[in-house]
Order: C-alpha cells, then sequence, then structure tokens
C-alpha cells in the first residue's frame, strides 16, 4: 500500500518542467478564451438583441424575437432549403471520389501527375476558382454553353441566371472543388487495406464487385464517415461561391444560402442582431446534425481492428 | 468511448466557427451607391492596400483621420494633410491619416464604435447623420465652422448633413462634404451618327415615347445573323432604374418615409411598365443577356445607345483606352405623370467631427479644408490634374474655373455638362434628390422590389401582380428598418 503521507517530491527541474507544460497548455488555451469563448457567448448575447453595432447593446436587448421571427422569415427557409439542396453534392463527390481512387490505386503511369491534378482545385483559392467557374458558366460566353453549341447548335442553359439550373451549377462546381480532397483520403484508406483480405476473399472464389462491397468500402468507412462530417459543416457555411457567382443571391434569392443570407442581414443591412441569431441557430442545427452522426457512426464505421 | 467524445468535440468545434465567423473570406462587394462602375472600384479596391500615413508638428495635439478612397485621390488629401500640419505646425503633435478600402470601412467603424474608440475624423453618409446623432457620435459642426465655409458648398450638400434631431434638413450641421455626385444620363454619339439620328436636345429632355422611338431606331442586328447586338438603352435595376421612375413623379415612401406606396401607386405602375416595356419590347439586351455580359460592359464595347453616367464615371468614359467612342450627355427620359422634369438621384459622403474628439475645433479645421480648400477641390475636380471624378464642392468654382477648363479643353468633359449642373442645382428641366434610401436606417426594404423587376422584364409576371405583390415584403423590412432607426441609446 502506498500511503497518502507518502508525497512526492519533485525535483526542482521536475517544477521547472511542469511549469512550462502549463505555459505550453495555457497558450491554446487563452487562444480558445479568447477567439472562440468569448466570441460565442457574445455572439449569444447579441443574437438576442437588435443591436446594429451603432446603438446600445444592453439598451436594445428583446429575448427571443429575433429567433422567432427567424422562423417566420420566408428568407432564411429559402436560404435553408437551398444549402440543403447544394448537399447533394456531398454523395456524387463521395461516388466520383472512391471510383477515382480506385483508378489511382492501380500501378497506372502517370498517376502521380493525376492525383496532383485533382488536388489543384482543394490548393486554389475559392475566390478565384469562383471567378473562373462563372465565366465557364456564363450564358454568352461560356465555356460550357460555347461547348453545348458547338455540339448540337443549340443555346445552352442559363447556367446562373436560372432558378434551378443555377443550383445544379453550384452543385457541380462544389463537388469539382472537392473532389480532390476526397480522392486524397480514400486513396490513403485504400492503401491501408491489407492486401491479404483480398487474397483471402480471391481463394475463397470473390468477383470484384464482392470484393469491392465486403472489403473494400466496409474499411474506408471510417474515411467515408470523415468525409461526411466535414462535408456536412462546410455545407452548411458555404458563402464565397453564392457571393462570388450569384450576384445578390441568384435571381429570386434562389442561390443563396444560410451563411449569404446571415452576411447580408449582418453586414449589409446592419442588423448584427439578427444576424447573430442565424449564426447561433446555424450552430446548433450543426452541433444536432453531427451529434446525430457521431452517434449512428457504430451502426456503419468499421475499422481494421 | 473517449475517443469518440474527443473526435465530436473536434467537430463541434468546426461547428462553432459558424458563430465566431473565423473563416469569413471577405469578397469585394460593388461600390455603394456607384453600381456600374463597381467592377472598375473594386479593381482599385483589390489593388490597394490599407494605409496609414503620419504628419508630425511641433505641437501636442494629436488628430487621427480614418477615411476611404480611391488611390489617386490619396495623393491629393494626403498633400493637402501635410499642407495643413504645416500651417499648424506650433499646435500639432502628429496627424494619423488612415485610408482603408469602401468594403472595410463600415466593418472597421462599427469594431471602433464599439470599442468607443472613433478617430476625430471619419465619414458619414447621408443615411447615417441620424443614427451617429441619436447615439452620439459625431459633434456639431456650427460652433466650428464659419457660414461663410458653409455657404460655399452645393445647397444640397448643406441640407443633407443637418438634423434637427428629428427631421434631416433642418438643425444642426453635422459633416462637410467629401463629394456630391450624380446619376446623370449618356449617348453614344457615334451610334447616334450611324443611324441618322438627330442628338438628344440637352435643353430638352425626351419624352417617354420619344425616348421608346429613339431606342427602336438604335436596336439591330448588325452583322445580319438574325441576332440583336445592337441595342437602344441598357439599365442596371440596382441603380438605372429609379430616374425613370422619379421622372414619372414616382415616391416609394410616404412623406414621413414610415409606409411603402407601391401597390396602387398609379404613376409608378405607368412609370415601371414603360420601363419593363423597354427590355419587354426588346430595345435594351434581354434579362439573359444581362446576366451574361452587364450593360456596362456592353456600353464600353459600343453595343448601347444610352446608358447612365455617374458624375465619377467622366474620367473613364473621356479616356479613349476605356471607352473609344464620342459621347455626351443627356438627360433621363420624362415621364407624363410627373412635374415634366428630367429626374436622378444624387449622392454624397461627408467628413465629421467624432463627439469623442479632444480637439474638436482642429478637427473641424482640418475637415473644412478637406471639403473646400480651393487647390484640393482644383485636383480632384480635374482642373489642375485633367481628370474628374467629381464635381467641385465649392460652388463658385464650379461655375467658375470648372466650366472654364472645359471650355478651353484643358479637362476633358462632354460638352453638355450643363445636365448635371441642372441636376446639382435643378432648374425648368431638371431636378435631383437624394434616393429615399438614403433617409431611412438601411436599403433593405427597397431590395425585393428592384431584385424582382427582372421577373417583369422576363414576362413571368405583370407589373401590377408585381407591385401588389411585393408592398407587403416591403414593409416588413421598412418596419424593421425604422425600428433600428429609433433604437439609439436609449
Amino acid at each position: 500500500m502506498t500511503g497518502k503521507k507518502e508525497k512526492v517530491q519533485m525535483s526542482a527541474m521536475a517544477k521547472r518542467e511542469e511549469r512550462w507544460a502549463w505555459l505550453f497548455i495555457a497558450a491554446p488555451f487563452i487562444g480558445f478564451l479568447c477567439f472562440m469563448a468569448y466570441p460565442i457567448v457574445f455572439a449569444v448575447i447579441v443574437s438576442m438583441s437588435r443591436w446594429t453595432g451603432i446603438n446600445s447593446l444592453w439598451g436594445n436587448l428583446v429575448g427571443f424575437r429575433n429567433y422567432i421571427e427567424i422562423f417566420q422569415d420566408a428568407k432564411f427557409w429559402k436560404s435553408m432549403l437551398n444549402t440543403i439542396i447544394y448537399m447533394i453534392g456531398i454523395p456524387i463527390g463521395m461516388f466520383l471520389g472512391v471510383t477515382i481512387a480506385m483508378g489511382l490505386n492501380r500501378k497506372i503511369p502517370g498517376r502521380r501527375v493525376l492525383t496532383t491534378m485533382y488536388y489543384v482545385p482543394v490548393v486554389s483559392s475559392l475566390v478565384a476558382v469562383s471567378i473562373l467557374w462563372a465565366w465557364v458558366f456564363n450564358y454568352d460566353y461560356g465555356l460550357l454553353n460555347s461547348i453545348i453549341k458547338a455540339l448540337t447548335g443549340l443555346h445552352g442553359p442559363n447556367w446562373l441566371g436560372d432558378e434551378f439550373m443555377v443550383k445544379v451549377s453550384m452543385i457541380i462546381f462544389m463537388t469539382w472543388k472537392g473532389l480532390g480532397g476526397s480522392i486524397i483520403l480514400y486513396l490513403a484508406g485504400l492503401q491501408n487495406i491489407p492486401r491479404d483480405y483480398y487474397e483471402a476473399a480471391e481463394i475463397d472464389g470473390a468477383g470484384s464487385w464482392a470484393k469491392f462491397t465486403n472489403i473494400t468500402w466496409p474499411l474506408l468507412s471510417p474515411v467515408t464517415f470523415y468525409i461526411l462530417i466535414t462535408s456536412l459543416i462546410g455545407g452548411f457555411q458555404v458563402f464565397v461561391e453564392v457571393q462570388v457567382m450569384a450576384s445578390n443571391g441568384g435571381k429570386n434569392y434562389s442561390a443563396a444560402t444560410v451563411v449569404f443570407y446571415l452576411y447580408e442581414k449582418a453586414f449589409k443591412n446592419g442588423q448584427l442582431g439578427y444576424g447573430s441569431a442565424i449564426a447561433v441557430l446555424l450552430a446548433i442545427i450543426i452541433f444536432i446534425i453531427t451529434a446525430i452522426n457521431f452517434h449512428g457512426q457504430d451502426k456503419w464505421v468499421k475499422t481494421i481492428d | 468511448m473517449k475517443k469518440k467524445l474527443v473526435a465530436m468535440t473536434m467537430a463541434l468545434l468546426m461547428g462553432a466557427v459558424a458563430v465566431t465567423g473565423c473563416n469569413t473570406t471577405t469578397v469585394e462587394e460593388a461600390g455603394e451607391t456607384s453600381e456600374d462602375a463597381g467592377a472598375v472600384e473594386s479593381a482599385d479596391a483589390a489593388a490597394e492596400e490599407g494605409s496609414s500615413d503620419s504628419f508630425t508638428g511641433n505641437g501636442d495635439k494629436t488628430l487621427n483621420v480614418f477615411l476611404y478612397m480611391q488611390e489617386h485621390e490619396k495623393e491629393i488629401y494626403k498633400k493637402l494633410v501635410s499642407e495643413f500640419v504645416d500651417e499648424h505646425k506650433d499646435e500639432i503633435k502628429e496627424v494619423v491619416f488612415e485610408v482603408t478600402t469602401q468594403d472595410e470601412y463600415n466593418t472597421k467603424m462599427i469594431a471602433n464604435m464599439t470599442a468607443n474608440d472613433l478617430p476625430d475624423v471619419f465619414y458619414v453618409g447621408p443615411s447615417a447623420v441620424r443614427s451617429y446623432v441619436d447615439n452620439g457620435y459625431v459633434t456639431p459642426l456650427d460652433d466650428y465652422v464659419s457660414e461663410d465655409t458653409i455657404s460655399k458648398v452645393w445647397g444640397t450638400t448643406q441640407e443633407i448633413y443637418r438634423y434637427d434631431g428629428k427631421n434631416i434638413g433642418s438643425g444642426s450641421l453635422y459633416a462637410l462634404p467629401k463629394d456630391l455626385s450624380c446619376f446623370a444620363f449618356a449617348y453614344n454619339k457615334d451610334l447616334f451618327d450611324e443611324a441618322g439620328l438627330d442628338y438628344p436636345d440637352p435643353a430638352k429632355p425626351y419624352t417617354y415615347d420619344e425616348f421608346m422611338e429613339v431606342c427602336k431606331a438604335l436596336t439591330k442586328d448588325k452583322d445580319g445573323d438574325g441576332e440583336i447586338d445592337q441595342w437602344g438603352v441598357a439599365n442596371a435595376n440596382q441603380f438605372g432604374m429609379t430616374p425613370y421612375l422619379y421622372s414619372n413623379g414616382v415616391k416609394f415612401l410616404n412623406d414621413d418615409m414610415t409606409k411603402v406606396n407601391v401597390a396602387n401607386n398609379k404613376q409608378l405602375e405607368e412609370a415601371l411598365t414603360f420601363y419593363t416595356n423597354l427590355t419587354l419590347e426588346g430595345v435594351t439586351p434581354t434579362v439573359d443577356q444581362d446576366a451574361a455580359l452587364g450593360g456596362y460592359q456592353r456600353w464600353l464595347d459600343g453595343q448601347i445607345g444610352f446608358y447612365a453616367c455617374g458624375t465619377w464615371d467622366v474620367a473613364a468614359f473621356m479616356d479613349d483606352a476605356t471607352f473609344p467612342y464620342d459621347w455626351n450627355l443627356c438627360g433621363w427620359p420624362v415621364g407624363p405623370s410627373g412635374d415634366g422634369r428630367s429626374h436622378t438621384w444624387m449622392g454624397s459622403v461627408g467628413y465629421c467631427v467624432s463627439a469623442t474628439s479632444q480637439n474638436p475645433d482642429l478637427a473641424a479645421e482640418l475637415i473644412a479644408k478637406l471639403s473646400t480648400d480651393e487647390e484640393g477641390q482644383k485636383a480632384v475636380s480635374g482642373i489642375t490634374t485633367g481628370a474628374s471624378i467629381q464635381l467641385p464642392n465649392i460652388t463658385d468654382l464650379a461655375y467658375g474655373e470648372f466650366k472654364d477648363a472645359v471650355a478651353d479643353g484643358s479637362l476633358p468633359f462632354p460638352s453638355n455638362m450643363d445636365v448635371i449642373f441642372g441636376y446639382f442645382d435643378g432648374n425648368d428641366h431638371y431636378a435631383a434628390a437624394l434616393q429615399e434610401t438614403d433617409y431611412t436606417y438601411n436599403a433593405e426594404w427597397f431590395d425585393p422590389f428592384w431584385q424582382g423587376v427582372a421577373n417583369i422584364q422576363s414576362g413571368d409576371i405583370t407589373v401590377a401582380d408585381f407591385l401588389s405583390e411585393v408592398e407587403p415584403e416591403m414593409q416588413t423590412a421598412l418596419d424593421n428598418a425604422i425600428e433600428l432607426q429609433n433604437s439609439a441609446t436609449k
């Protein structure tokens, strides 16, 4: 039995080390307090006010009025629906990601070059590529419609000007932009699957489809889970694409996302309280969806060990 | 389980970024009032970085100046500040002259206000005068600026920065103008020559009907491929629509700006029908074509007969590298139910002095110099520099040396410049006022209107249906704006 009296005596050096340890812990902790905790608390308070940045915050507290108004705000729901529609791109991106990653996992010539090419959009400036794609989608002068015209002789759709097509365009763009990331992740995942699993399956006479459904896809599920979580969180935060590619949120607000609406409210119309309420609500939605995902992962996420 | 908890926490933190806005990306927005110049201006803005210059003297007083402006203006104003410091070198210890971009300005000002750390001199726009005064951020200039100085500037700029605690236009003066601009109309002379048409008469703006006829004559398929490639006019709905409407006597709001008056507004219905008919009858590019390439680009490319011309556009349009066509100014067409005059909107931003300034007298002297110094005004208006981005703030200078410089050719400016003078000062044919959005806390109530007009232009809804549908949405946004306007420190 080790008696409690026997207090561990720390040497001077250990003490010094401990002080350093605390210092190292303090740095990120203070950073968290200043740049995360404080802004979050502040945003929650602001969300219960009619603060404009110009008037007094404490003199304009209104309780939950902003939240109540948001629920009756047609523009909010429209932008929320658009945001969710854009997420159709997530499964499409995953499917393409797995497919291309499996292609690149073979020993084909030039695969490093190909991998790099797929990854270029991920490291490119979002604003820059958004401007570029706005031109690709341009109704009269765009690359896409020029190709359509050359092939069929007909004028292509108004990609960014039509209420339906603008969503298609955004999904195409976001899938393209995110594809490289999921390919790299899936590729890493594929390379982690031990060869012998496949060999065992082959001995049992499994075909390539059976190998994919029973080995590859299940063992890639942690990667899929990671991509799903990050894409969903990112999907709720889409802003730049809309701001750059669709002027004023698109025709009849058909391209606007929640964050775009939040930005317009807070920074264009000076309604910081209302904007903060949207931000808080958005965060809660993201929290809930992430929690559901983590809760459900036991049912389908498999690991090698 | 523990691992799961850690992972969950990490993911939630990423979600938290949505609240704290850590990954907000700043994107250039088009200029506040200069929609068509947006492309040009934001290119400028992107090129320039925020900068801060310091000018020192031997005294003990410090002034902080915080403004936004374009690169070439900055040099002119820096020189004025430096002169000011020389003139007061026994009083002044330092003047810090900080300039940022228009996009960042409001955000930084809100940060300053929140931190209660205002610069001594900053901008106030007409729409912000009430909020700034009600919340105690700006100081009245009555004791610091002489009547003499105030009376030098355009009548409009003497009025719009006055506020009596209830109404704009009377009471104490809170700012001196940096500029006054207006959104005039221009035509491409070369296209008129080709079509064999008489030029518009600056002394007698077109009626709606005359304008439609001229536009039809200017609209053609030049290369014979069956598609129209030259149009009579192009209009940007956000800023280029209201002049047509104002010229038919339209007001969107009632006199005390509390009620939207759109649904049963005959003047508006008539004017909006005319305006949208321009597109439906094919004398403007279609909505789809406009989305592909905006009117401003098409005008610069010589595809458009008439286009808006803000006073800030003149230097660019006079520059052959930007606009290689002959052009001149004219008035916006006049509707049958207005006062018979051609109307447009004006814009302005003013210099004010912080209510917390330790040296309000000195700050007021500085803004008087920035606003009405003769040499400075000669430079920004182009009298000495040859490129005009605004008219002089000083009316005597505008009617005197400015006109002389245009007449003797030393300042490139279209010969019908009296159109602009007419809008500024008002006469039998011309009149102008600030937009109604300049009197409300924000412009959100006008958004559903101008953004929705494209639906009429593409034939999806009739004017009457649109007007009755859009009114409630506008009213809700206006009510919000009024509430925020009235939410000053309680």
